[in-house]
C-alpha cells in the first residue's frame, strides 16, 4: 500500500472545507442578508406626511429613540404586525423621548389611508413615494423595522413583522436599554 | 425598363422615410422618462453603472434588465447622483454602503469573494497538476513492467507456500 503523503492530506482537507462550505449553503436562507447600515449614522431625510403633508424631517428627533416602520397597504405581513406596531407605540404614548413613524413604501395614498382607517392609526406615517427613504435604509421588502438611538445611530433593524415574541424582545432588549442611554452616551 | 426601376427606388425611399422616425421613436419611448432626456454621455453611463447593480428584489437581474418599481427607483437614484457630478464608482458604493456586496452583480475582488474568483483555476491547476504527474507515469518506461517481477518474487519460498503448491499440483493430477 502506498503511504499517505502531506499533499494527499492537503488535498483532502481543501476539498473538505470546499464540501464544508457548499454544505453551509444548502442550509442558508438565500433571501437572508446580513444587514450592512446597523451602527451607521441613520439617513436623514425630509418627507411629506401622510396627512397633513408637512414634511417630517427626522434629524429634528436627535435626542429621542426613533422606530421606523417601513410598510404598505399591499402587504399581507404588515397587516399580521399592525396591532403590535399599535401597541408598541402606545406602551411608549408617556414617554417624550420616544417618537415613531410609518414610512410608507410603493404605494398610494388612497390605498394607504384606506388600510388606516380599517386597521386603525396611533402615529404618524411618511410617504415614500420615489423610494429613496427605502433606498437610503437598505430596505429590500416590507415590513422591516429600525430602531435609532438617540445620537440618530441605527442600532437594530428586523425584518419581517413585529409580532409574538419579537415584539416582547424589541421592548425588553432594544428600545428599553437605549430610552435608558444618555443622548450623548454610546 | 426605367419607369419601373424609378418606382421601386420610389417606393423604397418611402418604406425607408416611415420606418426611420418610427424607429428612432420606438428607441426613446423604451427609455426611462430621465434616460431620454439626458444627454449621450450621461446614458451611456447609467447605462454602465445599472448594468452593474442588482435589482434587490428580483433573482439574477441587474437593475438595467429588471422592470421592477425598486428597480425603476434604483435606477432614477443612479441618473439623480450622475447628474449631480458622481462617479459611477461613488455610485456604486453608495449602494454597497446600503445593501452590501450583494447589490453588485459581479462579486468584487476581495474577502471570500476570491474564493469564487480563484476556486476554478485553483481547482484546474489541481486536476492539471494530478492528470500531469498520472501521465508522466503511465507514459515512463517502468523497469519492473520489463522484467514482470518485483521484489517480493525473489523471496525464497517458505514450507507452508511449497506444501499449498505441491497440494495444488496434485490436485490437478
Amino acid at each position: 500500500m502506498k503511504s499517505i503523503s502531506a499533499w494527499h492530506i492537503f488535498l483532502l482537507l481543501g476539498l473538505f472545507g470546499l464540501f464544508f462550505i457548499f454544505y453551509q449553503g444548502l442550509w442558508g436562507d438565500p433571501s437572508a442578508l446580513p444587514p450592512v447600515i446597523i451602527k451607521e449614522p441613520a439617513p436623514d431625510f425630509s418627507a411629506p406626511e401622510l396627512y397633513e403633508k408637512e414634511n417630517i424631517v427626522l434629524s429634528e428627533h436627535l435626542g429621542k429613540v426613533v422606530v421606523l416602520n417601513f410598510w404598505a397597504s399591499w402587504c399581507q405581513e404588515c397587516k399580521l404586525e399592525h396591532k403590535f406596531l399599535l401597541a408598541l407605540n402606545k406602551h411608549y404614548e408617556d414617554n417624550t423621548d420616544f417618537v415613531m413613524y410609518g414610512v410608507n413604501y410603493q404605494d398610494e395614498d388612497r390605498l394607504a389611508k384606506a388600510y388606516l382607517k380599517q386597521y386603525g392609526n396611533n402615529f404618524e406615517h411618511v410617504v415614500d413615494l420615489k423610494g429613496k427613504i427605502s433606498i437610503d435604509y437598505g430596505v429590500y421588502g416590507v415590513p422591516e423595522t429600525f430602531v435609532i438611538d438617540k445620537k440618530g445611530v441605527i442600532r437594530h433593524k428586523h425584518i419581517g413583522p413585529i409580532m409574538g415574541d419579537v415584539y416582547s424582545d424589541i421592548i425588553k432588549t432594544k428600545i428599553d436599554p437605549l430610552l435608558a442611554e444618555g443622548a450623548t452616551s454610546s | 425598363m426605367k419607369q419601373p426601376l424609378r418606382r421601386i427606388l420610389l417606393i423604397l425611399m418611402t418604406l425607408m422615410l416611415s420606418i426611420i422616425p418610427q424607429t428612432v421613436i420606438a428607441q426613446t419611448e423604451s427609455l426611462p422618462p430621465d434616460l431620454a432626456m439626458a444627454d449621450d454621455s450621461l446614458q451611456e453611463k447609467l447605462r454602465e453603472v445599472s448594468r452593474t447593480l442588482r435589482c434587490a428584489v428580483c433573482q439574477s437581474e441587474t437593475i438595467w434588465e429588471s422592470n421592477a418599481t425598486l428597480a425603476i427607483q434604483m435606477r432614477d437614484i443612479v441618473m439623480e447622483r450622475l447628474i449631480a457630478g458622481e462617479s459611477p464608482d461613488e455610485i456604486r458604493a453608495y449602494f454597497v454602503s446600503r445593501y452590501g456586496d450583494y447589490i453588485v452583480f459581479k462579486p468584487r475582488f476581495r474577502g471570500l469573494n476570491l474564493l469564487l474568483w480563484g476556486g476554478p483555476f485553483i481547482l484546474l491547476s489541481i486536476g492539471g497538476f494530478m492528470l500531469f504527474r498520472n501521465l508522466r507515469k503511465w507514459t515512463r518506461p517502468s523497469p519492473k513492467a520489463d522484467i514482470g517481477a518485483d521484489d517480493e518474487d525473489l523471496r525464497p519460498i517458505d514450507e507452508k507456500q511449497r506444501k499449498r503448491i505441491e497440494e495444488e499440483l496434485r490436485s490437478l493430477r
